[in-house]
């Protein structure tokens, strides 16, 4: 009587080891691998995301600022708020990454505001009083740095989608993406020089 | 079919060098709070900045670190700049508060590069109005060492003076998470668990095969460096802080 259970206790030590050897092996040979670029792929898209918006907020500011100065510019400035309002409407959450029609429209919307805000300082560059106004000077300086937050944001998310799909298109990676039905995600198409700030110089 | 797994090797090990080595400059050693690669500093005013940089590390806990460059390698100084800090790891791991001041002569570029966690106190339009008023201005006439001086000193002062900015610093000198340590203690328990499941079947059941003797590391990145920005001259060290592109940056 004593021995049975003495053996059954045994026995569920030993099946509780092997359990924990199972979970421990999986962990080993890569179960979490995808699961945890696939996570830091998602992060680094949500900090693209929030530099865009960043850009964004800035912008109503900067254009009643230029309005004061250039009000004959309307053109630039309608196009700009224009450029704006579509570029906010268009988000990609996390789980739409894996649709690269969802972030070209994405892209190209961001790419369209950033290329009306080009014009914008461009033509800034022919009002004196704008050009010294302290704080235009101070808007162009965030909208730079936002510019390069941006641009580091993208090559960020790049290099973790190409972690990513290389853990997911490649052995062992593969079979565990199958487990896990993952799909590789999009990335960026255009060239980063599109996308460097606007430079100005005083 | 050992071959065929030797070929799956080096096409993994292919595949991952080409991620490792994809399109990155190279940056030079971290040597000290200042790193004069273009030799624009004399050995007075060296000694002086830095004796500033270690009080004012010793005083906030954040790191200010000044790097002339010989070269940009083709790269935009705002490129190279986040880069570079990333690369040093300057500021604290879990504050991200290190600032760097970049000059490449050549290039006529200078940058300040400001860490996630001071962006907020030294914004871009600060750091714009320290290089316009302060930087340029001498660097114009040749004056570097007055330059790099001026804009030492209006950093340190953006990121000591601000009273109102005592309490956000306070919480940003919180002690980091004991990471290193949790991981050892998780090594303990997970090799004390093995044992006493090990010792304890055997002695029940001598016929039964032993427990094997995996032990697995808690994943986790690995975390970089045991020491957390040294004080003192010699024994420097970034803590690990991270960049994200703050910051200005001009020309003469």
């Amino acid at each position: 009587m004593n021995w049975i259970a003495k053996r059954h206790a045994a026995g569920r030590a030993n099946a509780t080891a092997a359990l924990i050897a199972v979970a421990l092996f999986l962990a080993g040979c890569g179960i979490n691998t995808i699961p945890t670029l696939e996570e830091q792929a998602k992060g680094s898209w949500s900090e693209v995301q929030s530099q865009y918006q960043r850009r964004a907020d800035l912008i109503p500011n900067l254009v009643s600022t230029v309005k004061g100065y250039a009000q004959q510019e309307r053109d630039v400035l309608n196009e700009v708020t224009q450029a704006r309002a579509k570029a906010t409407q268009i988000q990609v959450n996390a789980d739409q990454l894996t649709d690269p029609d969802a972030l070209r429209r994405f892209q190209e919307a961001q790419a369209q505001l950033s290329g009306a805000l080009g014009r914008l300082i461009a033509i800034s560059e022919n009002y004196p009083d704008l050009k010294s106004n302290q704080n235009f000077l101070a808007l162009q300086s965030q909208l730079e740095g936002t510019e390069n937050r941006i641009a580091v944001a993208r090559r960020d998310y790049i290099s973790a989608v190409q972690n990513y799909n290389t853990e997911v298109r490649t052995f062992p990676g593969r079979l565990w993406a199958m487990v896990y039905n993952a799909e590789p995600m999009a990335t960026f198409a255009t060239p980063e020089e599109n996308q460097r700030p606007p430079s100005v110089t005083f | 079919m050992a071959r065929v797994w030797v070929f799956f090797l080096v096409l993994l090990t292919a595949i991952g060098f080409g991620v490792a080595t994809a399109r990155e400059p190279s940056f030079p050693t971290l040597t000290g709070r200042i790193v004069d690669e273009a030799q624009l500093v004399n050995a007075d005013a060296r000694s002086q900045i830095e004796r500033k940089l270690v009080a004012f590390e010793m005083k906030t806990g954040r790191q200010l670190v000044v790097v002339t460059l010989n070269s940009l390698q083709g790269y935009e100084i705002e490129d190279y700049g986040y880069q570079l800090g990333r690369s040093w790891g300057i500021g604290q791991k879990e504050s991200n508060n290190g600032a760097l001041l970049i000059v490449a002569p050549n290039e006529h570029r200078v940058r300040i590069e400001v860490g996630y966690g001071l962006e907020s106190t030294l914004t871009d339009a600060i750091s714009r109005l320290i290089i316009e008023n302060s930087i340029l201005p001498r660097f114009r006439t040749g004056d570097f060492v007055g330059g790099i001086e001026r804009g030492v000193d209006d950093v340190i002062q953006v990121l000591t003076g601000d009273a109102a900015d005592f309490q956000r610093r306070a919480s940003e000198q919180q002690p980091p998470e004991p990471e290193d340590a949790l991981q050892f203690v998780w090594i303990f328990v997970i090799l004390g668990f093995w044992l006493f499941i090990a010792l304890k079947s055997q002695r029940r059941d001598a016929r039964r095969r032993p427990v094997p003797w995996i032990i697995p590391l808690p994943g986790g990145r690995p975390s970089g460096r045991w020491s957390t920005g040294s004080r003192g001259r010699g024994g420097f060290s970034g803590g690990g802080g991270s960049f994200g592109g703050g910051g200005a940056s001009g020309r003469w």
